[in-house]
């Protein structure tokens, strides 16, 4: 998340402050047990499905890894519905659950073949995989999300997207992809063939079929320098827009009860490698944390502790190729919720998130994720139709999440947030057809590759309005 | 005889309690570490690789007994109900949506440095 934040904390105060928060019988108030799990086998002997964070769960009747194109065909035209694509698990949403079949495309991995600088990328790729794949070739992606575990496919599905003004997210750099409906049928669709299921399957929470592979746009394989720094957050506010029209990459994160905000910028060079150094991510959020515990009955206590320990950090700096840095480990679990805002409203729609969350929920301590996304003519893409700034809470996977809904969510819906479509939201039909103007167009697209439904769950139903 | 053979077993035994573990690979070596199995392989390289073969990541690295032993001897029912769920940092299944009970087994035994069952 954010990177090498802790390298910016002093370590002996870092230290100070997580013993002091650790030892306590505040931290005891705070610290939640691990939450309840459910049965690994269930009554029908079915092993269990947990996501990532491990708040969906499932227990399907099938798994299946198909081994090739062929496969994947004659298993969907006689899977046990629902079939659910899966990938990494990463999405918070209920997109992957099934009672019926589970689908791994886990055996589909790799780069087939070039035409030219597009790449052409079988979709159960990992995307941690695909960067080294694409850097034999000298090329790389020009955009990564901050988690590079996810399969390719599952990161299109929900639109997954990294940062910068000028870059668009991970799907805008498909320019062709080959679907295999439920019924088993091998649709080749580009903006020039199939136009309507390209549209429609670039962005398509696995609602339409299984995409076997994607042809990929690729830049150069460069060196970049990645900067972090630690600054206050009215400083962060004031600079932001300036920053990432000046940047390839940048984002920032406001650290709720601390005034501060780290922020991560990322730019080519042909400097020398500079190594990244051991991750300091968890011994960061450790401190966050230990404030929480040993202050958090003060905000004010808080933030002056906060500042002390953390506002004279030095900057760092690493110097590597794009696919080693823009990507970090997220050795901590939680979970999250993310709107896409329009681009004018994100840093007043940050400003509120902010003070509504130092207002009412001093148990929250993890940062907040500030970034911005070109637009792209997906139809379900968050990004359709004009630049978006998105902001992501995040929640320990131990504590309570049902605030985003209650507090955060009514925050973006306000001001016009689309919701990350793999990361926790309410809205439903009606209220994203507002949102997306080509949504009746999906819908219509959605029926005719899937007129039984065979591909959708309870959770793809409400969605789409189908219940 | 019964003397000498309880003599060797001693000596044996007292040589299986001063075994130190094998070193640590190191992170290049790890990278190159795979299950001897073809479907262990294939599953070990997609999910378990990303974290069990990087070290910023938390994780216990591959075949790192000092990591290891300590959650090898909680026996394999703990550390498969772990894999299953999820476990602090791990995630459930270690992202492996195709893998059975029995290769969480074999992917752990060889992770863990424990792949030859004497």
């Amino acid at each position: 998340m954010i990177s090498r934040r802790a390298a910016l904390v002093a370590g002996g105060s870092t230290a100070a402050v997580v013993a002091a928060g650790g030892t306590g019988y505040l931290v005891a108030t705070h610290d939640k047990p691990e939450p309840l799990s459910p049965p690994s086998v269930n009554a029908d002997g079915k092993l269990l499905w947990r996501n990532w964070s491990g708040i969906q769960t499932a227990y399907p009747s099938a798994r299946l890894a198909p081994r090739d194109e062929g496969e994947l065909a004659s298993m969907l035209k006689t899977a046990t519905a629902p079939v659910r694509p899966v990938g990494a698990g990463h999405s918070f949403t209920a997109l992957a659950p099934t009672s019926g079949s589970l689908l791994s495309l886990d055996s589909l991995s790799g780069v087939i073949s070039w035409e030219g600088d597009e790449a052409l990328v079988l979709a159960g790729t990992r995307l941690g995989a695909l960067g080294p794949a694409l850097a034999e070739k000298g090329r790389a992606m020009a955009n990564l999300p901050d988690i590079n575990k996810q399969s390719l496919a599952g990161a299109l599905a929900t639109a997954t997207h990294g940062t910068g003004s000028k870059l668009q997210a991970l799907h805008g750099d498909v320019t062709g992809l080959r679907l295999v409906t439920p019924d088993g049928r091998v649709i080749d669709c580009s903006a020039d063939s199939n136009a309507e299921v390209f549209q429609a399957a670039r962005v398509s929470l696995g609602a339409l079929g299984v995409i076997s592979q994607v042809r990929l746009k690729t830049i150069p394989n460069r060196r970049i320098r990645r900067r972090v720094w630690i600054e206050p957050f009215q400083d962060a506010l004031a600079k932001a827009e300036a920053r990432w029209a000046q940047h390839r990459n940048f984002e920032f994160y406001a650290v709720p009860f601390t005034g501060l905000a780290v922020g991560v910028s990322h730019d080519e060079t042909d400097d020398p490698a500079q190594a990244r150094g051991a991750d300091q991510d968890s011994a960061f959020l450790d401190a966050l944390k230990g404030l929480r515990n040993l202050l958090g009955f003060s905000t004010p206590l808080r933030k002056a502790a906060a500042r002390a320990l953390l506002a004279s950090a030095k900057p760092e700096t690493a110097v590597d190729e794009g696919w080693k840095l823009l990507s970090t480990e997220r050795p901590v679990r939680f979970n999250e919720m993310e709107f896409h805002l329009p681009a004018d409203r994100q840093l007043k729609v940050l400003e509120e998130v902010v003070a509504t969350l130092e207002k009412e929920r001093p148990d929250v301590f993890f940062p907040i994720e500030v970034r911005r996304i070109a637009s792209d003519d997906a139809w379900l893409s968050p990004f359709q139709g004009g630049a978006r700034g998105s902001v992501a809470v995040h929640t320990h996977y131990k504590d309570d999440f049902a605030f985003l809904y209650e507090l955060i969510e009514p925050i973006f819906r306000r001001h016009g947030g689309r919701p990350h479509w793999g990361k926790l939201h309410t809205l439903k039909d009606q209220q994203l057809a507002a949102l997306y103007p080509r949504w009746e167009d999906f819908l219509k697209v959605r029926a005719e590759l899937d007129p039984q439904g065979r591909m959708l769950n309870p959770y793809l139903k409400g969605l789409f309005g189908l219940v | 005889m019964r003397e000498v053979l309880s003599a060797i077993a001693a000596i044996l035994l007292l040589a299986a309690c001063g075994e130190k573990p094998p070193v640590a690979p190191t992170p290049e070596q790890a990278l190159l570490l795979k299950p001897a199995d073809p479907r262990l392989a294939g599953l070990y390289e997609t999910s378990c690789k990303a974290c069990h073969a990087a070290p910023d990541t938390g994780a216990p690295q591959v075949h790192d007994r000092a990591a290891w032993d300590p959650r090898w001897k909680q026996g394999e029912a703990v550390l498969l109900d772990h894999t299953i769920q999820g476990y602090k940092a791990m995630p459930a299944s270690g992202q492996c949506a195709t893998c059975a009970p029995d290769d969480f087994k074999g992917l752990i035994r060889f992770m863990a440095g424990r792949e030859d069952p004497a």
